[in-house]
């Protein structure tokens, strides 16, 4: 494989629409150079052969060339080097038929370091973008997944197990969006201040690694890419797709060797990566919720289908055969400030409340449940957000 | 040759003195209506001719000049047909001008000579000073809320022409019906748990704080608020009447028995246009929702669904109390004085409040969010989330308490706030806060503590202790506000959409 193959590959995978499946077909025995040349041409009959499939791909091919218009693959490879951006090819594309004319001394033969547990997977992608240290990949590595919008003890529990795990030297891969899968890369990055030695954070992201998703995340993704890695599918400058993110997931499934959903809601995307564990039988694993707590259906209902409940770092660790030490105890040491804020305490049932059900349950006057929870929170022991409050983990 | 006759026409929600002068002189036979009339008014000419002609009256075949003074005043309506046609008789020498000396018209004239009423008749009766006023019979009960004139009801112009000519003595209107006693408004018993609600009403009705609830559909937000009237004081004398004036001039109708007592409660559709809301219009300008709403409660049902331009024109009468409406024509000024209360889902799933309870994508919450500002948002002293009543409390809990004893509680409180020189704490100023609301030792750090967290703003902290004195008025505590004070004031108070971090669990 030359370097016009890789700058071509590069090009290929920036296409719009262009999936792993099609990228893998259009690569398949044929030179990349070869394949840019044949998906932007414009020819939908051709097209549709190369793609291997019987729809009808007239808008397609036209969308193909017209994108390809003025666009210089070279320039693109240089820019993704000038990022500090890796591009890694996988082996049977880098070992696949040589460009006509080209023999081993045309050009620098190309290095890939794509990672080995992606290489027999059943959907591999044809090429990654990484950013960061490739030896981030090297070891036990967990999915720690769930919903965009978990609650404040869900996300509590993510950011535990991401610095628990990553103390423990495991790798904590997930998708850097809001709600847990950020909290447990904070997590994971929490564990490195404290300790150089812990694991480094896996960041598998669908979109281009100069377009950080959700922007609010910029910081974070800064953050993963230089003490762990990022990895991506798609080029530099690809704006996020809603079809990306799936894709990504079976990244997230297919890199880890446990995964763990720490909150989703009844339909998520956390259960597509749910999906493509099972078909990786890649075990997972789910922190059960309150039944009353939206936000936990998906992972209730996934322990009822039989996923190995997660109590806390222990149980994963346990899963992965690191089994190590004594579990430790849960249980709150402080007292409650007075008897009244511990029976309000007792009150919250571990579930989101507001000033009402609270009132309600503890049939406390109003004022006296407004100390009592104004007490909880200045103690830390109540999160409050936007006039609900919710028991807070002790850390 | 000539007529003159009083009258009065309507701008905004005063009424305003016209002198009707009509003028009849050999010519080619013409009609002409001068003085600022807009098109509803010059149609005179065509009512009055049918009227005047089946009231077997002539209509004189010369050149007719209506004259309305005084010119500057743009005049609306139908409301002077009566007066034109009195005066046009005069002018045409079929009735003689002492006859009509010291009374003023009032009335629409139908084609067969029937008089029929016209809107803001309270405002109209005011502007037209003592003369004895000619009326139709329907508008007698409105304008008799004025008092200290005669007032004559008619019913057609036959009938106001036999008694100008002496054939018939000037009607008087009858004894004054007697007051129906109004529906009372829903009572507060029907409301079931909701405990927070319940007292962030009564909070409200208290102290004139404007109301915001945040919770999903269905939790009974509309019912709250509709049960806000029966806790507020009844209108006092002062503010009956401008609140009929008000009512009157919109044409919103009034209760039976004239005045309007019990404080009004007007919930405009969200798909209301901003003059609706605020008043105006080309030529009428008619008083707006927030005008009607005087003395009452305006809820804003489904508040993100409104217009944010619409939202934003309520900043200003907010403050004020008034708002003026300035057009190419007039500038007239509404009284609006009123108890904001709005109601909104906090996402548009309607679940977003519970920490992961919401099913909506990030880029449709914060759509959602930039409908409302900052600013008005700013204007709630009291927002609280308002959810579901559990099964248990809709059928075993015992009926919540009435509206009688709460409105007990809120007119005590709004004495407290008279001694204190205001309507109600919601206008203290932050100077007289210091005075009147002291804080003790462990409010204060209360207070501090919630300022360093971030969960109270500069601004806030005077809307939280106006609430905080509220809450100890109606706690029994006159003076030194304590923690118990402050710590429920802030729980009134919680983080309006716009204003959430979107994401706090995860950082």
């Amino acid at each position: 494989m030359t370097a016009d193959d890789l700058a071509a590959l590069v090009a290929l995978a920036g296409l719009p629409g262009m999936g792993p499946r099609r990228l893998r077909a259009l690569v398949d025995r044929r030179p990349p150079s070869e394949a840019w040349v044949l998906a932007t041409a414009g020819h939908p009959g051709r097209l549709r052969l190369a793609l291997r499939t019987g729809d009808d791909v007239t808008t397609l091919a036209g969308a193909w060339s017209a994108a390809a218009r003025g666009v210089d693959p070279a320039a693109r490879l240089a820019a993704h080097e000038a990022a500090g951006v890796s591009v890694h090819p996988h082996p049977e594309v880098v070992g696949g038929a040589p460009s006509p004319g080209a023999d081993a001394t045309d050009g620098p033969e190309v290095e890939t370091m794509y990672p080995s547990g992606l290489v027999d997977d059943p959907d591999p992608p044809a090429v990654l973008f990484a950013q960061g240290s490739l030896e981030a990949l090297d070891g036990p590595c967990v999915a720690v997944v769930g919903t965009r919008r978990c609650t404040g003890t869900g996300g509590g529990m993510a950011r535990e197990l991401g610095r628990e795990l990553a103390a423990a030297g495991v790798r904590v891969v997930s998708g850097l969006a809001l709600g847990i899968d950020g909290a447990a890369h904070r997590g994971a990055l929490d564990a490195l201040t404290g300790d150089p030695g812990a694991a480094p954070p896996i960041g598998v992201v669908g979109s281009g690694l100069d377009v950080p998703y959700p922007s609010r995340h910029r910081d974070l993704w800064a953050a993963v890419a230089g003490s762990g890695i990022l990895l991506s599918e798609a080029p530099l400058g690809l704006r996020p797709a809603a079809w990306r993110f799936p894709a990504r997931n079976r990244l997230i499934a297919a890199l880890a060797h446990v995964v763990v959903v720490v909150e989703s809601h009844a339909v998520g995307g956390s259960l597509h990566t749910v999906h493509e564990a099972i078909q990786r039988d890649v075990e997972v694993m789910a922190v059960p919720g309150s039944v009353r707590n939206p936000a936990a259906a998906g992972t209730n209902q996934l322990l009822a289908e039989g996923a190995t409940p997660v109590r806390d770092v222990e149980d994963v660790l346990m899963a992965l055969g690191l089994q190590r030490g004594r579990r430790r105890s849960r249980a709150e040491r402080r007292p409650p400030p007075t008897a009244t804020a511990a029976s309000v305490l007792d009150a919250f049932d571990w579930e989101p409340a507001t000033f009402e059900h609270l009132a309600v349950r503890t049939g406390l006057d109003l004022p006296e449940l407004a100390v009592a929870l104004e007490q909880l929170v200045a103690g830390g022991w109540v999160l409050a957000e936007g006039g609900w409050y919710e028991r807070r983990v002790s850390a | 040759m000539l007529g003159i006759v009083p009258s009065a026409t309507l701008l905004g929600v005063d009424g305003h003195a016209v002198t009707v002068e009509v003028h009849v002189t050999d010519g080619l036979p013409a009609f002409t209506v001068v003085g600022l009339p807009d098109a509803s008014c010059r149609e005179v000419r065509d009512r009055a001719r049918a009227a005047i002609e089946c009231s077997r009256l002539r209509w004189p075949l010369r050149r007719v000049t209506v004259n309305l003074a005084p010119p500057t005043v743009r005049k609306v309506g139908s409301g002077l047909d009566l007066a034109v046609a009195m005066a046009l008789l005069v002018a045409d020498g079929q009735l003689e001008a002492p006859a009509l000396e010291g009374r003023a018209f009032l009335g629409e004239l139908g084609l067969d000579g029937r008089i029929r009423p016209v809107t803001g008749t309270v405002c109209l009766t005011e502007a037209l000073g003592d003369a004895a006023l000619v009326l139709p019979e329907e508008s007698v009960e409105e304008a008799r809320l004025v008092g200290g004139r005669r007032l004559h009801p008619v019913a057609s112009l036959a009938q106001v022409v036999a008694c100008a000519r002496g054939e018939e003595p000037w009607p008087e209107p009858g004894p004054p019906r007697p007051a129906a006693v109004p529906p009372p408004p829903p009572d507060l018993a029907d409301v079931r748990g909701q405990p927070m609600a319940r007292y962030a009403l009564e909070v409200a009705a208290a102290g004139g704080h404007h109301l915001l609830m945040l919770g999903p559909p269905g939790a009974g937000k509309t019912m709250l608020a509709s049960r806000l009237p029966s806790l507020l004081p009844p209108l006092s004398d002062r503010e009956a009447l401008e609140a009929t004036r008000i009512h009157s001039a919109g044409g919103f109708g009034l209760p039976a028995g004239g005045l309007v007592r019990v404080p009004p409660f007007r919930a405009p559709h969200h798909g209301a246009s901003s003059v609706a809301l605020i008043g105006g219009g080309t030529s009428l300008m008619r008083p707006g929702e927030i005008s009607a709403a005087t003395h009452g409660v305006l809820f804003l049902d489904e508040l993100a669904e409104f217009a944010p331009h619409v939202l934003d024109a309520l900043r200003q009468p907010l403050e004020e109390h008034q708002v003026r409406v300035a057009r190419a024509a007039a500038t007239v000024t509404f009284p609006a004085r009123f108890l904001l209360v709005a109601a909104m889902n906090p996402c548009p799933c309607g679940h977003g409040g519970q920490p992961g309870g919401c099913r909506c994508t990030e880029g449709a919450r914060l759509r959602y969010q930039r409908r409302l500002s900052g600013p008005l948002l700013d204007r709630f002293d009291l927002r609280v989330e308002v959810q579901r009543p559990t099964p248990d409390d809709l059928f075993t809990a015992a009926p919540g308490e009435a509206s009688a004893p709460v409105a007990a509680r809120v007119l005590e409180a709004r004495a407290r706030a008279a001694q204190r020189g205001v309507r109600c704490n919601a206008e203290l100023s932050a100077r007289r806060l210091d005075e009147v609301g002291p804080l003790d030792d462990a409010a204060t750090d209360l207070l501090l503590d919630a300022l360093r967290a971030g969960r109270l703003s500069a601004r806030g902290l005077h809307r939280v202790r106006r609430v905080a004195r509220t809450v100890a008025d109606l706690d029994g505590a006159p003076h030194e506000l304590g923690i118990r004070h402050v710590a429920l004031a802030l729980n009134l108070r919680v983080d309006a959409p716009g204003t959430l971090p979107v994401q706090a669990a995860a950082g």
